[in-house]
């Protein structure tokens, strides 16, 4: 690749500036993490006659955790794009709109995906471990395979599928940051909600008044899944294509940002 | 090493273009004052150079980069000082730790002789720092990054008067022959001695593009007691006589740029000629 669109020395400074520039902003947000979860887990087990959590309130809290502070923290993405002097000085730094694109992706959203749960899994045992000296029920760790190992009766298709939702909301919260200025994860959220309406809206409208729904369609039909799993197959592609597409639109919209 | 042609600029379809054929070229080893009212477009057009903002029609071209394009090859030799800036809430030190590597160029030792020269804290942070502290800082990072195209907009807005005086002096003494430096600003004052060359935006259009040396063969500035007199193409009151722009006769004067700015502003078309 040439070096105007590519180069590991500028990536690598890339991550340097971020890491100066916002140490104790991300040392806060850790902390504030790292609390809240200890502090959730407390009460629940206090609210639980002190029983320890077991492997299904680890999954369970784990996906809560993860996607409600992913989603806040991918919501922050491109955070010069919230005022016009800090594009200003965003935009002029010597990197490429692909370097800086994916350095985004990378501490935005691989970051997320990484730490997060990591972290969760380190203080839910030291939560677990912290509240044995209060009760004689002994606290089990659970393996760090359960972070991403659900149940071996789940197949792949619903693994698939957990996937691409969680891709598909962070990628929309990463679109979302790049494209409005002033509370990217609200008018995301927003626009979500308005496109899901107009659907919906939509269907009823084919569906009940112009009577789509009185058409018996044929067994086979290539672009119209009939049974379960076809339809859970449809639904997990569109959620990966829908991820691809809104990152080739947060590239472009950092790409054109004009200030 | 900037070279804009033909360059028509609008914010959107509705509104009337901001620029129209806008055309000038301006080489490596002089510092350029951008001159104009508020809101002559100033601060738009040096967007438009440095690529913040993409032509409608026409083009600019900086040392054979087209800047829309945003390319780390030219970013790493252009360093823009806008008006309104924005720093994070780290120490000089380290600010210059995250964000030195960026330029090849960068010469550490004249940021530090600069930050010495403007008195500046290196144990704040910088968003402690006050307005003119932060931008005395930002001035000397930017001549450290020793980039080929300094671009900064209203670089003395904010400074006291001592320090106005050592941003002269820096920017003087700081400077290699194969960088270009524009200034935008409306207070001429600050920069008189420090540019040799001026662009005044007027309606969307240069009226004005010419060297100080051209301006002071042409014309002659001086200060009499009567706006009288065959050869006086503009006079302006002011306590004890009248400043007065005339042709050159007898050699050279050093140039009144605020006289000469108001002269072409407020003045006739004669006075006009002159300069074109």
């Amino acid at each position: 690749m040439s070096n105007n669109i590519f180069s590991w020395q500028r990536f690598q400074l890339l991550f340097r500036q971020h890491f100066i520039h916002n140490a104790q902003l991300l040392m806060l947000s850790t902390g504030a993490y790292v609390g809240v979860i200890f502090i959730v887990l407390s009460l629940v087990q206090v609210a639980n006659d002190l029983q320890p959590h077991n492997l299904e309130n680890f999954q369970g809290f784990l996906i809560g955790f993860v996607t409600v502070f992913g989603i806040l923290y991918v919501g922050h993405s491109f955070p010069a794009f919230r005022s016009k002097e800090s594009t200003i000085s965003y935009l002029m730094i010597p990197a490429s709109p692909l370097e800086k694109f994916l350095f985004e992706l990378v501490v935005r959203i691989a970051l997320v995906l990484l730490t997060l749960p990591i972290l969760y899994w380190l203080v839910f045992h030291v939560q677990g471990y912290f509240f044995n000296v209060f009760t004689d029920l002994p606290f089990v760790p659970v393996n760090a395979q359960y972070l991403v190992r659900i149940d071996e009766n789940v197949p792949t298709l619903v693994y698939s599928l957990t996937a691409g939702g969680v891709l598909f909301a962070l990628s929309l919260a990463f679109t979302g940051s790049a494209m409005f200025t002033k509370q990217p994860l609200v008018k995301s959220l927003f626009a979500v909600a308005l496109i899901v309406m107009f659907f919906v809206g939509y269907v009823i409208l084919v569906a009940e008044y112009l009577g789509l729904g009185k058409y018996n369609p044929p067994e086979e039909m290539v672009l119209v899944p009939l049974d379960e799993t076809k339809a859970l197959a449809a639904v997990t592609f569109a959620l990966f294509a829908g991820t691809v597409v809104m990152l080739f639109v947060a590239y472009q919209k950092l790409k054109e940002r004009e200030v | 090493m900037v070279i804009i042609k033909d360059l028509k600029f609008t914010y959107s379809r509705r509104q009337d273009p901001l620029f129209q054929d806008l055309s000038c070229e301006l080489p490596s080893g002089s510092i350029v004052g951008l001159l104009g009212k508020n809101g002559a477009g100033k601060t738009s057009l040096l967007k438009l150079m440095i690529g913040l903002l993409r032509p409608t029609e026409g083009f600019v071209r900086i040392m054979g980069h087209e800047p829309a394009k945003r390319e780390p090859a030219l970013l790493q030799d252009v360093y823009f000082l806008p008006e309104e800036f924005h720093q994070p809430g780290v120490s000089i030190r380290s600010y210059v730790r995250a964000n030195a590597g960026f330029y090849p160029r960068f010469d550490q030792e004249l940021l530090n002789r600069l930050v010495a020269d403007f008195e500046l804290p290196d144990n704040k942070k910088l968003n402690q720092l006050s307005y003119g502290q932060k931008k005395k800082f930002l001035i000397s990072f930017a001549l450290s990054t020793k980039c080929r195209l300094l671009v900064l907009d209203e670089p003395t807005n904010g400074l006291d008067i001592p320090s106005k005086a050592i941003f002269r002096r820096v920017m003087a003494g700081s400077l290699d022959e194969d960088q270009l430096v524009i200034i935008s600003t409306h207070q001429v004052r600050d920069v008189e001695n420090l540019i040799d060359r001026v662009l005044m935006l007027e309606k969307g259009k240069f009226i004005m593009q010419k060297n100080l040396y051209e301006i002071s063969s042409k014309l002659h500035f001086a200060t009499t007691s009567s706006p009288e007199g065959e050869n006086i193409l503009y006079h302006e009151m002011v306590p004890g006589g009248y400043k007065v722009i005339t042709s050159q006769a007898d050699g050279s004067s050093s140039v009144d740029i605020e006289l000469l700015f108001n002269a072409i502003s407020n003045g006739t078309e004669k006075m006009k000629e002159y300069v074109k």
